[in-house]
């Protein structure tokens, strides 16, 4: 295993990824990231990959990559994700539905399946899923979104009850809102409304999101597993 | 290129180091016949994950290619069985080696 903890994150390039990424830099680990696009992250601690999370063999590669350059892998955080525009789904198009699964479900089940592979190997680690609020408050107009992220709640916690027996844990966080790009693709009309459903009125910052993530990753938060904490809502 | 039995070799080498680290608690002994995945598998779930993982080392460091053990494949190679042997594994392992060294 490698000198210092290896985190491994999906769509680092930007929002919250890049935050993730950015803060556990900070905190000492080996980063590897992963987006469609290049990476600005500079440090002799960060490698990147460009890839899509919806193939399976470019996730196999890069998976076998990073467990071999560090020795093993301790925490991943499954972040990457479509959100688009508020659309109701009475007008939704197929192939809108089906980019939004293609690289929400099935891009968090490839990467969760080859890295769940090495820590039962390892028999150690760590795994975080990220859903969303929308798959708690039911907005309008975000049907295939929401789906798509309570899908992942349930592969999480299949995948938890599945990989247990070898030490390793796997957990949701369910973020309110968070300044990004995709933010803002919601739309206006949709984030005013969903952040009125919110008990904490507020978008969240990167620091409490990656709060949480570190208290999943602890030695002392062994036991949790197939959990969904839910941000900034009471669910 | 890679036979049947230095395949099944390979696969008894793997199923060693898993007991030798005490992942697997009993020893088994590796034949055509040997089931690794269904009733009558020495290995549970998370074993047969593990020595999967340790398969693909293991190619890795005999031949220096990344090789992936794909679970849809071994059956379509395999087609009419409802359990996996050492010797269905044994010849998937010799196909994939071989195609993997026409293919450069």
């Amino acid at each position: 295993m490698a000198d210092r903890p290896v985190l491994m994150v999906t769509g680092s390039t930007r929002g919250i990824g890049r935050g993730i990424a950015s803060y556990f830099l900070e905190k000492g680990y080996y980063v590897a990231g992963c987006s469609r696009g290049a990476s600005e992250l500079e440090s002799d601690a960060y490698t990147h990959a460009t890839l899509d999370i919806a193939d399976e063999d470019e996730v196999r590669v890069w998976v076998r990559g990073v467990r071999k350059k560090y020795g093993g892998i301790d925490l991943l955080v499954c972040n990457a994700g479509l959100a688009p525009a508020a659309v109701l789904m009475t007008m939704t198009p197929g192939d809108l539905l089906e980019s939004i699964f293609r690289t929400n479900v099935n891009g968090t089940f490839f990467v969760c399946r080859e890295v769940a592979k090495a820590m039962v190997a390892q028999r150690s680690g760590r795994i975080v899923t990220m859903s969303s609020m929308a798959a708690a408050i039911h907005e309008e107009g975000t049907a295939a979104y929401a789906a798509s992220k309570a899908a992942i709640v349930e592969l999480t916690k299949v995948l938890a009850k599945e990989v247990a027996p070898a030490g390793v844990t796997c957990n949701v966080i369910a973020p309110s809102m968070f300044p990004s790009e995709q933010f803002s693709a919601l739309g206006e009309e949709v984030t005013k409304r969903a952040l009125e459903r919110l008990v904490v009125k507020r978008v969240l910052t990167i620091g409490e999101i990656c709060n949480v993530i570190e208290f999943l990753a602890a030695p002392e938060s062994r036991v949790i597993t197939g959990q969904v904490i839910h941000m900034g809502l009471v669910s | 290129m890679v036979t049947n039995d230095q395949a099944l070799q390979l696969i008894q080498d793997s199923l060693d180091g898993l007991h030798e680290s005490g992942i697997i608690p009993d020893a088994v002994r590796v034949d055509d016949g040997t089931v690794l995945l269904g009733t009558g598998s020495a290995l549970d779930s998370i074993g047969f994950v593990t020595f999967v993982t340790e398969v693909e080392d293991r190619l890795q460091r005999d031949t220096g290619k990344d090789h992936y053990l794909v679970l849809a494949d071994i059956h379509e190679f395999n087609a009419g069985e409802s359990y996996l042997s050492a010797g269905s594994l044994a010849r998937y392992i010799s196909h994939l080696l071989g195609d993997s060294e026409r293919n450069g």
